[in-house]
């Protein structure tokens, strides 16, 4: 036993999370390079192969990546037992996700079929293998548990969003005819954005939101309950879906709106519980969520008047838009805004352990200064406005937008290095006093 | 002897687990650490215990708790002659 360290029994080594987190925003430096590449044409369509490639570049390289990531450091503590050898699930998950990605853009972005036949492969040995281990984390957890329960819902979601997706890849690598094409996009992508990760935000935020902005807790009902509905409205509509070859008649509309405005009603629930909050310091995570579930609110806005003006629905920049609002507006400033919780905390959380013959250990805010990660939101918020409005259809700002959302996720990339640097040196010079390495670096 | 006191309601984590951390390597032998906090600090219990401290945990009215906590001398100085 360590008398001045934490307990690490839980806790999987740092390397674990970190390597997720440190290749994630490079995904995104290279989404944003496939954009500028393509030119504005590619907001053209959401059918466009080079937006599909830099989608999944976002999807799967950017937020799955650092969602896999947390998932591991989460799971000892939901689970309440360590993760067995999470090093090796680490290296696994990561080195078959992330070739496997690399392999599904360039297969779309330049149409090789062997690119997207060995991209299928990777990414389903790797979501396979990652979910197989979730699930046997979570049933050793206590019966019950919601959290527990929200995880599984999330992680069914995204085994039926990967499975969905490999038929999709293997359409356009072999080029078989399928039918139901566009209906099988559409269970893919919201399966995939809401029933993964909206599923997986909400339970991390019934926990998160209360515990780091000091917000009053969100009403019992919605805990319990909003995983549930959102499974089956999502079951529901995409019965209808099938059945009715592909339009969805009366139950599947209305199921569909309930799972818009059941988006909406988080968000709006979430901003009111921030408003409530109990001090009310400027905090970076807080206006990344904020910004986020302002996002839902435009998205769920868009879906509607999408739904209610079919000219503006149908139009081909209907699609990207609402990805961009989505994906990056609310599900990348989500993501954001906790790796700037995550990362310090770990950092902290394992200096703290290795403490022995070291000074005082620096605190959050040293370890990720706030004006850094401030300015890094800023230019991100911007280069999601410029991204919406190109999508919109102005040529010009087209460049800038690409060129925003690139050195935004380089900056977020370099605060994540510079953390995790710190760390590496802390932690070898144990017996030099950390305020001169603070000064120093 | 006058107890040390921690005052970390309504701070943001991990503020009040960095506070009572520093405060438990400030604590004199015989001394007890008064720890007012605005939640169940769960995670502060495993390290307690390794670090073989002893604690009892009070709700508060208004919903906050306040946690004792102190070294069982014997534990931490004898422990070859208690088994426990």
């Amino acid at each position: 036993m360590n008398p001045s360290g934490l307990s690490l029994d839980q806790a999987p080594p740092i390397s674990a999370p970190l390597r997720f987190f440190l290749t994630a925003p490079l995904f995104a430096i290279l989404a944003a390079m496939l954009l500028a590449w393509n030119g504005p044409a590619i907001f053209t369509s959401r059918w466009n192969a080079p937006l599909l490639a830099t989608t999944h570049l976002i999807t799967l390289g950017f937020l799955g990546l650092v969602v896999f990531g947390a998932l591991l450091q989460m799971l000892p503590v939901i689970a309440g037992t360590p993760t067995r050898h999470p090093k090796r699930v680490a290296a696994i998950t990561h080195g078959l996700v992330t070739p496997g990605t690399l392999l599904l853009a360039a297969g779309l972005a330049f149409s090789n079929a062997l690119f997207i036949k060995t991209a299928m492969l990777f990414l389903a040995a790797g979501l396979a293998y990652f979910t197989v281990i979730v699930m046997s984390n979570l049933n050793r957890a206590l019966p019950g548990n919601i959290t527990v329960i929200t995880m599984r819902f999330a992680v069914l979601a995204l085994g039926i969003t990967a499975v969905l997706g490999l038929i999709l890849a293997s359409n356009h690598a072999w080029g078989w005819w399928l039918v139901l094409r566009m209906p099988v996009t559409n269970l893919h992508l919201t399966w995939g954005l809401i029933g993964w990760l909206g599923t997986l935000v909400t339970g991390v935020a019934f926990q998160v939101v209360p515990m780091f902005q000091l917000t009053p807790q969100y009403p019992e009902s919605l805990r319990e309950w909003l995983a549930i509905l959102l499974f089956c409205l999502l079951a529901l509509w995409s019965g209808s879906l099938i059945v009715n070859g592909g339009s969805p008649n009366a139950t599947g509309v209305t199921a569909n709106t309930l799972l818009v405005g059941g988006g909406g009603l988080f968000a709006v629930i979430t901003l009111y519980l921030q408003a409530k909050r109990r001090r009310k310091l400027p905090d970076v995570t807080l206006s990344f969520w904020r910004f986020g579930m302002l996002s839902v609110l435009a998205a769920s806005g868009l879906w509607l008047a999408g739904e209610f003006y079919p000219a503006f629905g149908g139009s081909d920049r209907f699609g990207p838009l609402l990805g961009i609002v989505l994906i990056a507006g609310f599900a990348m400033s989500v993501v954001n805004g906790m790796l700037y919780k995550i990362v310090p905390f770990l950092v902290w959380f394992h200096l703290q352990s290795l403490k022995l013959g070291m000074g005082n250990v620096p605190n959050m805010r040293e370890i990720l200064p706030e004006h850094c990660t401030r300015l890094q939101m800023w230019l991100h918020f911007v280069a999601v406005f410029l991204l919406i409005i190109s999508a919109l259809g102005a040529p010009l700002i087209f460049y800038l937008a690409a060129f925003a959302f690139g050195i935004s996720n380089l900056w977020l990339w370099f605060n994540i290095l510079s953390a995790y640097r710190l760390f590496r040196r802390l932690s070898r010079g144990k017996t030099k006093p950390v305020s001169n390495e603070l000064a120093s670096s | 002897m006058e107890d040390l006191l921690v005052d970390a309601r309504w701070l943001e984590p991990p503020e009040p687990l960095e506070r009572t951390l520093e405060a438990l390597e400030r604590l004199l032998p015989q001394q007890r650490l008064r720890l007012l906090i605005h939640r169940d600090p769960i995670m502060l219990y495993s390290i307690l215990r390794d670090w073989g401290y002893t604690w009892q945990t009070e709700t508060k009215d208004d919903g906050s708790f306040e946690i004792m906590i102190w070294r069982e001398p014997k534990v931490w100085r004898e422990p070859e002659s208690n088994g426990s």
